[in-house]
C-alpha cells in the first residue's frame, strides 16, 4: 500500500492531506474514512475526527498511530472497493477521488528530525570495497527537499553536480538503541531519495571531514512519491532501485547489496533515539557491483532524470540552470 | 530587546526581558494591548496571528513583529510601574527554553579561530569556511541539564556566538550579510570527540555533535540592533569555575560576515542558526594530557559571551 502527502486545489500550504492508491486515482482516506464511519458505524457524529485522527496531516504522524491506522487504512481501501465510485464521497458529499494531476504532491516526509543518507565520504572512497567499520552518514536538511515533477536547480556555486538513487527506510516506531534483531520493528515504510551532491564541493569539504554546501542546496533532495508501508521485510529487501539519465540506466541496485544491512544501520542510528517520520537513505553509491561499489550518476543542465521502482514509484525531474547563473 | 522563549503552565510561549529582569509574555501582553488601547476585541487570537505560534513564526514576521514586540514591553513596563502586574509573569513559574527551540538549521563553524586550528593539530586553518550541521533537535535552554550518553568517553565543550538568522537570504555580499541577522545568544557546541574519531575513518562527522542535548543555546535572543560590533566580544568558558577558554570573536578566521555571505549560497531561513566556531582551551587540544579536561556527570559549564548572556548547565548521567 502507497500513501502520498499533497494538496487539493484551494488549500492553503499548511493543509496538507494524505492520499492513496486507489483505482489508479487519489484517495482522501481522512474523508474517505469519515464517509465510510458514517454509512456503516454507529459513531458517525465523530466520523470526521477519526477521519482526521487516522489520516493526520502528515504521514510521520499517521506512522506514529501505529497498527490501528494501518487497519484504519486496510479498511477504508475495502470499503472503497465495495462502493460505487459514484457513491465513494465523503459524509455531506465532499469530493474524495482525484486525478492524479489534481493533487500538487509534496515531499511524503516533511520535517524529520533526523533524514540521513548513509555514506563513505569521498576521501574513504578507494579501488577496493572498504572493510565496513560503522554506517557513517550525512544529514540532508528537511529545506533542500523538492518531489517528483519539481526542477532540480544547478546550484551557482558548482560546476559539477551528480545524482545517486537511494532507498530511504522510513521509521515507523519511536526508539533508542535498538538491537539489530529488533530493527525491523521499527521500520514503518520506504520510499526513494535521488541525493544530489555538488561533487567539487562535497570533496574540498570531505577532506575537512564535514559536507554541508556540497549536499544541501535548495532542490538538493527529490523524496517520494510515495511512502510504500512495509508488508514483510523480504519485500523491501528486494525492492529494485533504479536511475537513468535521458533514458538510460545509469545504476541499478537493490538493498542486499549495501556494505551495511538495516539491522546494523538502525542499531547504530537509533543510539541518538529515531522516531516515525525519520529515514536512513541507502544509495547505489554503498552498493556492490561486483567488487566496486557504484557511482553516482553525472549531470547537465537538460537532463531529465528518473528514478524508479516498481512498487513504490517514480521520481522525474529535469535540471534547470539557476536563474542568473553564468554557465 | 532581549527576547527569550519559556514554559508557564507547561506551555511554550516567547516573551520578552526587560532591564530588570522581569518577563512579560509577548501573546498575552500584546492581545491585551489590542483589546485595551487600540480596542480590538480579538485580543490575544488576535495577537497570535500577528505574532505567530514560536520564535521562528516570530521571526519570519519581520520588523513589524519586533515593533510590535517593542510596543507591547514598554506599555507593559508602563502598566507595571502604574501597579497593574498583570503582563508580567511570576519568574518562579518560568522555565525559560533556549531562545529558538527548534531552529530550521543549525549550522556550526568548525576550524574557525587559528590558536584552536593549532591545539587540535592541524596544519593550518582552512582556505574556505567549513561547518558542519547539528540536529536542531538537540538544541537545549539554559535550565536544561546535559545527558552524558553511556557511548561516549570524551566528552568537550566549545564556547561560541549563535547568530541568529532574521530574515530569508541567498547569494547575499559581506556588506549587507548583518541586516539579515535577527539577534544573537551564547552557544555551547557539546562534542563527543572519541565519536567523531570513530566517525571521520570513513565519513563526516554526525553523531559526535548530535547527542541530544549536545547544543545548548540562551539565555536570550539578543536583538542586533544592541549589538553594534558582534565581531568585537569576549567569550569565556568555565568548568567548575575553573576558566578553560578566554577569547575574543575578533580572532575568528572567517568573520560573522564572511559566514552569513558564504552559507547563504545554500539559502537561508528566518530561524535558521549559525555558531562561530570555538577558540582555543578546549579539552581536546590540552597538552599533554586531556583526561583532566574532559567533561563528566557532575560539572557544571559556564559559556558566556561579553553583552550576550552566560549559559549555565551541568552535565547529568543520562536517565
Amino acid at each position: 500500500m502507497r500513501i502520498y502527502l499533497g494538496l487539493t486545489e484551494n488549500s492553503a500550504p499548511h493543509q496538507t492531506r494524505i492520499f492513496g492508491d486507489f483505482e489508479s486515482q487519489l484517495i482522501d482516506l481522512s474523508l474517505a474514512y469519515a464517509g465510510w464511519m458514517k454509512r456503516h458505524r454507529q459513531l458517525s457524529a465523530a466520523a470526521y475526527e477519526l477521519g482526521s485522527y487516522y489520516f493526520p496531516e502528515t504521514i510521520a504522524a499517521f506512522l506514529e498511530r501505529g497498527v490501528e491506522a494501518r487497519i484504519a487504512l486496510d479498511n477504508v481501501i475495502a470499503f472503497a472497493r465495495n462502493t460505487s465510485t459514484g457513491d465513494l464521497r465523503g459524509p455531506a458529499g465532499e469530493k474524495i477521488l482525484y486525478q492524479t494531476r489534481e493533487i500538487r504532491l509534496l515531499p511524503p516526509l516533511q520535517n524529520p528530525e533526523k533524514s540521513f543518507v548513509i555514506g563513505y565520504s569521498d576521501r574513504a572512497r578507494t579501488e577496493v570495497i572498504p572493510t565496513p567499520e560503522i554506517p557513517t552518514g550525512f544529514y540532508k536538511l528537511p529545506q533542500t527537499f523538492v518531489t517528483t515533477g519539481a526542477p532540480i536547480i544547478w546550484p551557482k556555486f558548482s560546476t559539477e553536480i551528480d545524482a545517486d538513487a537511494c532507498l530511504a527506510i522510513v521509521i515507523g516506531k519511536e526508539g533508542r538503541r535498538i538491537a539489530p534483531e529488533k530493527a525491523w520493528e521499527h521500520v514503518g515504510g520506504v520510499t526513494l531519495l535521488i541525493d544530489i551532491t555538488a561533487r567539487e564541493i562535497n570533496k574540498r569539504e570531505g577532506a575537512t571531514t564535514n559536507n554541508l554546501l556540497g549536499k544541501n542546496f535548495p532542490s538538493s533532495t527529490s523524496l517520494g512519491p510515495a511512502v510504500r508501508l512495509a508488508d514483510s521485510n523480504d519485500d523491501l529487501k528486494d525492492m529494485a532501485i533504479d536511475l537513468s539519465i535521458e533514458g538510460a540506466t545509469r545504476q541499478q541496485f537493490t538493498i542486499r547489496e549495501c556494505v551495511f544491512s538495516v539491522e546494523q544501520i538502525i542499531a547504530r542510528w537509533s543510539i541518538l533515539g529515531i522516531k516515525p517520520g525519520d529515514f536512513f537513505a541507502i544509495g547505489a553509491s554503498m552498493a556492490r557491483r561486483g567488487d566496486r561499489l557504484q557511482e553516482p550518476a553525472p549531470l547537465r543542465v537538460g537532463s531529465t532524470i528518473r528514478c524508479s521502482s516498481s512498487t513504490i514509484g517514480e521520481l522525474t525531474h529535469k535540471v534547470v540552470a539557476a536563474t542568473g547563473a553564468q554557465t | 530587546m532581549k527576547l527569550v522563549t519559556f514554559t508557564h503552565q507547561d506551555k511554550e510561549r516567547i516573551g520578552a526581558v526587560d532591564n530588570d529582569g522581569r518577563i512579560i509574555d509577548m501573546i498575552r501582553a500584546y492581545g491585551l494591548y489590542l483589546h485595551d488601547v487600540e480596542k480590538k476585541p480579538g485580543g490575544e487570537k488576535l495577537a497570535l496571528a500577528l505574532l505567530g505560534r514560536d520564535m521562528c513564526d516570530f521571526l519570519r514576521r519581520g520588523d513589524e513583529s519586533l515593533d510590535a514586540a517593542r510596543k507591547t514591553l514598554d506599555w507593559a513596563r508602563t502598566k507595571a510601574a502604574q501597579g497593574d502586574r498583570r503582563l508580567l509573569v511570576d519568574p518562579e513559574t518560568v522555565r525559560l527554553k533556549a531562545p529558538v527551540p527548534r531552529p530550521g538549521a543549525l549550522i556550526s563553524a568548525g576550524k574557525n579561530f587559528s590558536d584552536h586550528v593549532a591545539e587540535m593539530s592541524s596544519r593550518k586553518g582552512p582556505s574556505f569556511p567549513v561547518a558542519f550541521l547539528k540536529l536542531p533537535g538537540t538544541v537545549i535552554g539554559p535550565e536544561d541539564d546535559i545527558p552524558y550518553p553511556p557511548e561516549v568517553k570524551n566528552l568537550d565543550y566549545e564556547v561560541e556566538l549563535a547568530v541568529v538568522i532574521g530574515k530569508a537570504c541567498v547569494d547575499v555580499t559581506q556588506e549587507e550579510s548583518l541586516d539579515y541577522v535577527a539577534g544573537y545568544s551564547a552557544f555551547n557546541d557539546i562534542s563527543a570527540r572519541d565519536v567523531i574519531r570513530g566517525e571521520n575513518k570513513t565519513g563526516i562527522h554526525l553523531m559526535g555533535k548530535s547527542f541530544p542535548g549536545f547544543a545548548p543555546m540562551g539565555p536570550y535572543l539578543v536583538t542586533a540592533d544592541e549589538v553594534p560590533d558582534p565581531q568585537n566580544l569576549k567569550l569565556r568558558l568555565s568548568v567548575n569555575g575553573e576558566t578553560r577558554q578566554d577569547s575574543n570573536l575578533s580572532y575568528m578566521i572567517f568573520k560573522i560576515r564572511d559566514m552569513i555571505a558564504y552559507w547563504s549560497q545554500m539559502g537561508l531561513n528566518a530561524g535558521d542558526v549559525l555558531t562561530t566556531g570555538t577558540p582555543r582551551g578546549v579539552a581536546a587540544g590540552r597538552k599533554p594530557d586531556q583526561a583532566p579536561w574532559w567533561i563528566k556527570p557532575g560539572d557544571v559549564v559556564e559559556a558566556e559571551v561579553e553583552a550576550i548572556g552566560c549559559l549555565r548547565n551541568r552535565i547529568v548521567p543520562e536517565r
